[in-house]
């Protein structure tokens, strides 16, 4: 189906992901749109950590190098 | 792409359109600033006035952690700031309502 990682990457555009850093923070959002550094651009957004909504915020620019890992809600 | 909203392309988009605004920045150490956004750059290198920072001190000699017991809170205040971008977690502008 999906091969490479661009192309999932490009179907999960639009859809409500999760972002996880390495920190261990979690943010909730739809997926608006990434770049080749893995800048990530999300809407309503919502920080979790340890499972508790922690901020919310309307768009959020997250920088590449703080390691995203996004999956399908 | 996703034409949803303002017509984003790219992340950098959500960036330029909040140029002269106040933005919310998240950075490493458990700090977080707020200021006018003047200048960014592919580095998210950025330049902010009016800017107040907020450092959270955790206090690990409790070992209660659950409702993060003792977390202390310092501001300062800056005129203007120059933030190096590998500081940067994230970046959230003014809600676009």
């Amino acid at each position: 189906m999906s091969g490479s990682p661009t192309d999932f990457l490009k179907g999960v555009v639009g859809k409500r992901v999760i972002v996880r850093l390495t920190s261990g923070v979690d943010y909730r959002g739809i997926l608006s749109c990434l770049d080749g550094y893995m800048n990530i651009a999300l809407e309503q957004t919502e920080e979790h950590v340890n499972g508790i909504v922690t901020n919310r915020y309307g768009d959020a620019f997250i920088r590449g190098n703080n390691g995203g890992y996004r999956s399908r809600r | 792409m996703d034409p949803s909203s303002t017509g984003i392309q790219e992340p950098f988009d959500l960036i330029r359109l909040s140029l002269s605004e106040r933005v919310f920045v998240k950075l490493r150490g458990d700090r977080e600033l707020t200021g006018i956004l003047h200048a960014y750059d592919g580095h998210m290198n950025l330049i902010l006035s009016d800017a107040e920072e907020t450092i959270m001190i955790v206090d690990p000699v409790d070992g209660n952690f659950e409702g993060q017991g003792t977390v202390k809170v310092a501001k300062r205040k800056m005129e203007m700031l120059f933030v190096r971008g590998d500081g940067v977690i994230l970046v959230s502008p003014p809600s676009r309502t």
